[in-house]
């Protein structure tokens, strides 16, 4: 069974009670569910990314006006001289 | 959170409503998530820039469940504001994501239709994106007639989206073919009697074939397991710096992060990220994560369109909704258009080869006549 904690940590996040509750019931029984998997002999098949042929797709190398600075970082929760800002990363 | 919000077209009888996922410059797009109640879209996803090129208004925005994470895990009834957004006259279509069968399963029942296109076909530029490998832009429509119309408008290529089809554009029509039905009778025979029946009669229509789907059981498993795999991918871009909420109060970084991560998310992106994360872990990855992409192409080769054009499907084989997300991960995970619309009062499904929307609008047609 998952041991939700572990990917809490790995999520970055910290589950309430209630949702850890709520998590654990489904992510079992998906769980449960996968065991299914098993049954199905899959030797010798290549797993499968992409449903389409996927080729490289080139332009020519020509400017192409994109977003600017100040619309990027006009969602940002906080900024400061055209930077997004975190907190102090080193002590 | 408002379940639509109004532009100035609404009520016109031909305008889209965009789900919250879309994005329309200037506009904000939640994608259902408070991790995004705040976010303004900086630019027009590349099929609102197609419908403003083709003068087709613009309704409003509707309300969609946290990152279109379906309902087939949760007890929580959400109802669907796309659906709503129509049937209350707000809008003509809407244009929605629907990896999980939501929409598909839920526009039937109250008499509209839903348009989901072949993979490739129509860009996901400007789409806040769920599960790449899946990802669909689709139409929700009051007739299919309509509905491809205005697919016409917002399909073909776009060197925006990194997977698509060469096609250009997209002309859906009516064709002169005789249609061969594949039925898959085990599928078929776990659906309610009405269900059935309307399926029978709909049949009637064409000729048809008894066919045998394999892997059908096992197609919600891979979903499931390729979309939160992909989806806890997508959402770790959620980290409170670049845009999107971030928590008020942190000690450091990686309190900045978990807190606003735990307080933005709803359950929905949560389960999403612990799955996702679980099924890509070391531990897992080969018996889940590579085993399900193993499987996902023996779903995509297990379709015999040789033998028949198109393959009718009920919208419910259970009482229990992830048991019902089989017959909604087909197409999705074989990249093939469907429809799924009413019939004698009935929903149905159908799903075509790629790239063979035309005999799915035949279909349509000449069971309407």
């Amino acid at each position: 069974m998952l041991e939700i904690s572990k990917y809490e940590s790995l999520t970055k996040l910290n589950l309430t009670e209630i949702e850890r509750t709520q998590i654990e019931k489904i992510a079992n029984k998906l769980i449960v569910s996968f065991e299914d998997l098993r049954e199905i002999d899959t030797k010798n098949v290549e797993p499968l990314v992409s449903v389409l042929v996927l080729q490289n797709v080139l332009r020519e190398d020509i400017n192409v006006k994109s977003i600017s600075r100040e619309e990027l970082l006009s969602n940002a929760p906080e900024q400061y001289g055209g930077y997004f800002q975190v907190p102090k990363t080193l002590d | 959170m408002e379940r639509f919000v109004r532009s100035e077209s609404a009520g016109k009888k031909d305008a889209v409503a965009l789900e919250q996922c879309i994005m329309e410059k200037g506009k904000p797009a939640t994608s259902g998530s408070k991790m995004l109640n705040n976010f303004t879209a900086p630019f027009d996803a590349e099929v609102v820039s197609r419908l403003n090129a083709t003068d087709t208004s613009i309704a409003g925005r509707v309300e969609m469940r946290e990152f279109a994470v379906g309902g087939s895990f949760f007890d929580t009834q959400f109802g669907s504001p796309a659906i709503e957004a129509l049937l209350a006259g707000d809008a003509g279509f809407a244009l929605c994501s629907d990896v999980f069968g939501e929409i598909r399963s839920k526009a039937p029942m109250a008499g509209l239709a839903y348009i989901h296109p072949t993979y490739g076909s129509v860009s996901r530029y400007g789409l806040i994106p769920l599960a790449a490998s899946m990802d669909q832009i689709g139409v929700l429509c009051k007739g299919l007639e309509a509905g491809f119309q205005l697919l016409s408008k917002i399909a073909g290529s776009d060197l925006k989206d990194g997977a698509m089809l060469s096609e250009k554009e997209y002309e859906y029509t009516k064709i002169n073919r005789r249609l061969r039905i594949g039925i898959p009778t085990k599928i078929v025979a776990l659906a309610s009697e009405a269900d059935q029946t309307a399926i029978k009669s709909f049949c009637a229509n064409f000729e048809t074939e008894n066919i045998d789907l394999t892997h059908f059981e096992i197609a919600k498993q891979v979903m499931t397991i390729l979309a939160f795999a992909e989806a806890s991918n997508n959402i770790s871009r959620y980290d409170g710096i670049k845009f999107g909420y971030r928590a008020n109060e942190y000690k450091n970084l990686e309190e900045l992060y978990v807190r606003s991560r735990s307080e933005g998310f709803g359950l929905p992106a949560k389960l999403a990220a612990i799955m996702g994360t679980y099924v890509l872990s070391r531990d897992q990855y080969e018996s889940y994560y590579e085993k399900a992409m193993k499987v996902r192409r023996l779903i995509k080769n297990s379709f015999e369109f040789d033998k028949y054009d198109l393959i009718v499907l009920p919208l419910s084989i259970s009482d229990d909704a992830y048991e019902n997300l089989s017959l909604y991960a087909l197409s999705p995970l074989a990249g093939l258009p469907s429809v799924s619309f009413q019939y004698e009062g009935q929903g149905i499904q159908l799903i075509a080869n790629s790239k063979d929307e035309n005999a799915l609008i035949t279909a349509w047609e000449v069971a309407q006549a």
